[in-house]
Parts: C-alpha cells; structure tokens; sequence
C-alpha cells in the first residue's frame, strides 16, 4: 500500500483524498478511511524552477505532478524528473512524508 | 437594470511611498468624477481585497477616506474574479433598490509594499494548506500544471502561447499607463526565464502597484449609455487537485449564462476584456468561450483576429501580462479600457466603431471562481 490516505463513500463509492465529513457526489455521511493502492497515471506535470520558498530553491527545480489514482481521485505529488502526461506512475511516500510519484 | 457610469485606472508599475489606500482613494475619486456624481450620492462601495493592507474591514477605511455615506459598504475577496464580482454584487444591490450608485474599487502597492519572497508566498497560500502548498507548489505552478495539461489536449505549442503575451506587449505599447512597454517576440518569450514549465518568466503577468475604480448606477450617466445587458457566475472547485477534468466548464457556464441573459451570442461580441494571469488563462478563455476554436487562440493572434482591428479586440491596454496586476485592480483596468472603448474615448488606441456590445471575464483562483458579463452600448 502506498501510505497515501484517501476517503471513499460508503453509499455511491466515490473516493476523493481532501478530508470531509461527507461526499461531495452524494452527500452521504458514511465516509470511511482507505489507503491509495498507488496505482495511478500522470494527468499533468511541470518542472518548478522558481519555488515559493527560498529554501526549496534548488538548482535544476523540482517536478510537481497531478495524478490521478486508479481508485478516482487526483492527487499532487512531488515526482521524478521527466515524468509525461500519460505514463503510468506509483504514488508513494518520501523520505519527507510527502506523496511522490515515481515510474516503479 | 444597471449602467456603468464612471470608470478611472492609475498608470500600473512601482510607486514607492504609496499605500494600498492612498492608491484607492485616487481612482475612486477619479471614477466618481467620470461619472458625474458628487460624492454623496455614491450610496454603496464593494472594496477588494489588498495583500499588503490585510485591514479586516478596508470597505469602511475607504468609506471614512472618501468621506462617503453608502447603505451599503463591504469587502469582497474572490482572488482575480473579485472585480467582476464586486461589480454584480453592484448590479443586485441596484437591482433590489438598496443602492442607486455603487463604487467598485481594488488597489494596492503590491510591488513595493512587500517583498517578492512574501508576494509570492502569500500568493501561493490559494494552495490547499496540507496537500498542495508543503509540496512546493506557487500559482505559477498550479496554471503551469493546467497549461501543460491545455497543449496536451490541444496540441497547441508553447509558441502558440507566446503569441498571446507578444499581443498584449503590442497593445500595452499604445497605453500612456502600462508598466510593460518594450516590444517583444515569440523567440523572447521563450527565451525567457523558465518558472514552472511549460511557463517561462514572459508568459506570467508582472506584480504591480495601482489601482481602479468603477461606478455601477441605476440609470446612465452623462453621455454614452452602456448597460450591464447579462451575467453569470461558476464556481466549480478552489484547489487545482479538484479542478473538473474540463478546463474551460466553469468559464463556459458562466459565459453562457452572460450571453443567455443578454440575448447574445459569443459571435455577437465586439471588444474583449479577459482576464490573463499567464497566457494560458487567456487560451483556455478564447477557446472555451468559443472565440477561437481549441488550441488555435495562439493562432489566431498571429493571424490578427485579437488585435485592434480584428474580429475580437482583446485587452486593448495590454491586460494583466503588460498593463499589469496590482491584484484586484487588475481586472477592473480591462473593465475601465472596455468602457472608454465602447465610449469612443480611447485615443489612439480607439477601434473603429466604438464598439456596442463587449464580453467581460475574470477568473480567481485556478480557473476556480469564474465571473462574466455583457455590456451594450443602448445610446
Ligand atoms: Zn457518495
């Protein structure tokens, strides 16, 4: 499993990652907990190459990828370099706890 | 029914030693003097938002700087579609007889009253707080991860994209009030400091200081009757991560609800006010709303379909990528250029005509908040 922690409805099964305390398909209350099997395909990306944050400022940036799990929902991760639209991806966690995305 | 009747802009760039609302107070009392109007008859104000003033109440700082006396005075904050917004919310209060004249205004010193680390930052707070901003993620990145999205789906080149930023540069040069005048072309665009690809430095609109000011009343004013002839709003998500497979749905149910209110179609437009943080905004804009087919907006800006004498002038002070953002007052400039236009006051810059009937976009957010109105000229 890959530690990312998604919710899923228990009366329409829609899964969605942001926390709410009910669907926002349904509306049903019966919302459980589920971990991302880590399936997923990369719906877009982009290479960051002027962060936000002058410690994240590194040389040569960082990748930012959207992706969208196999369970439904899209997801922004931290990614490999040179990741492209399309490609089959596993969404893990890092070393800093954060999800990312990788081609194995 | 409700009619523009005063509208004024500063010039956009740096002006050290202004504040959010002294910068304000100048185009408010500018646009109230457009429209004729003594103070005391402005009997509403919706006032934007300012990063570098958070005051939780700025609608009444600028109620007692103005010295007015309004039924109604609030602040609206709903990121770049705050303008538009600011001016139905106008619209309704005229329409429930609460306000016969309403001051929409936005400024602030976003470029000299802060940092770029701390604009850049507080700009990136848009972010979901857990799972978008701790990844490094800024706006440039979200509208990078829509663009690259865009040509994936259009296969339109990041050339094709450039053309909208060397469009704007073109108009801006004919305005006095730009901050961005310097021609430039596709290959500078490109040549430019890469942000977030597929974004480079020349596809990203410039922080700025100024501001601008609008007055929406309950009947024309003194000379050119321009009319807020439909309307419409969408808001389908707030975080990129939600944003609806279909780039352009949320501009595309506000826009039709605008033309379907006006009794209009998208053919029918003359002159173009939309919102452009980076030139994919504007892509996404064009196509989705039917003024360009997809993936060919670049395109046809090459071609001349935006430019002054084209089928769809678009921008024609140079938007937020020349004119400049000094956040909400960014918008209410395209707003300002389009009534001078349509009120054939605009100079060298004039299309011929002056055009009847306009369309009016902005987004906040990412694509998050959409907004959009028709204005027709009826005398
Ligand atoms: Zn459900």
């Amino acid at each position: 499993m890959s530690g990312v922690m998604l919710q899923s409805c228990g009366s329409c099964g829609r899964v969605w990652q942001f926390r709410r305390g009910g669907c926002p398909q349904c509306g049903s209350t019966a919302v459980r907990e589920v971990t991302a099997s880590g399936g997923g395909t990369v719906w877009s990306v982009t290479q960051v190459m002027r962060a936000p944050l002058p410690e994240l400022d590194l040389p040569g940036g960082y990748a930012i990828a959207l992706v969208t799990l196999d369970e439904g929902p899209r997801v922004m991760c931290r990614a490999e370099t040179g990741l492209v639209i399309g490609q089959r991806v596993t969404v893990g966690l890092g070393a800093d706890g954060l999800p990312l995305a990788r081609t194995s | 029914m409700a009619f523009l009747t005063g509208v004024a802009a500063t010039a956009f760039g740096k002006y050290s030693g202004s504040d959010a609302p002294s910068l304000m107070e100048t185009a408010a009392r500018a646009a109230i003097a457009d429209a004729g109007l003594p103070l005391e008859a402005v009997d509403g104000l919706v006032c934007g938002y300012a990063t570098t003033f958070p005051h939780l109440m700025t609608a009444t700082v600028m109620v007692e700087r103005l010295g007015l006396t309004p039924r109604h005075a609030h602040q609206a904050a709903v990121g770049g579609a705050t303008g538009v917004v600011g001016l139905l919310l106008a619209r309704h209060l005229i329409a429930a007889g609460a306000c016969r004249h309403v001051l929409v205004l936005g400024g602030e010193n976003r470029l000299t009253g802060q940092s770029r680390d701390d604009a850049v930052k507080t700009l990136a707070g848009v972010g979901h707080p857990v799972h978008e901003v701790p990844l490094g993620a800024s706006v440039p990145a979200y509208y990078a991860l829509v663009a690259a999205r865009h040509l994936h789906e259009t296969g339109a080149s990041e050339r094709d994209l450039a053309e909208l930023a060397v469009l704007m540069r073109r108009h801006a040069a004919a305005h006095p009030g730009a901050q961005l005048t310097k021609p430039i072309s596709v290959d500078d665009v490109m040549a430019s400091k890469p942000v977030a690809t597929p974004l480079k430095l020349l596809d990203c609109c410039p922080i700025s200081d100024g501001a601008a000011a609008v007055v929406v009343s309950a009947e024309p004013g003194q000379g050119a009757s321009i009319r807020l002839a439909g309307w419409g709003e969408a808001h389908t998500h707030q975080h990129v991560s939600e944003m609806p497979d279909d780039l352009g749905l949320g501009a595309r149910i506000a826009a039709n609800q605008a033309f379907a209110g006006a009794g209009r179609s998208a053919a029918d437009m003359r002159l173009l006010g939309l919102y452009d943080s980076f030139t994919p905004t504007l892509a996404i804009f064009l196509e989705a709303l039917g003024f360009a087919p997809p993936g060919r907006a670049g395109a046809m800006a090459r071609e001349g379909l935006f430019g002054r004498d084209g089928r769809f002038p678009l921008n024609l002070h140079g938007g937020l990528l020349s004119y400049g953002h000094p956040g909400v007052a960014g918008f209410l400039a395209h707003v300002v250029e389009v009534i001078r236009q349509m009120r054939g006051e605009a100079g060298d810059r004039q299309v011929a005509g002056p055009p009847p009937l306009a369309y009016c976009h902005a987004d906040g957010g990412v694509f998050s908040s959409h907004a959009g109105f028709v204005l027709e000229r009826t005398a």
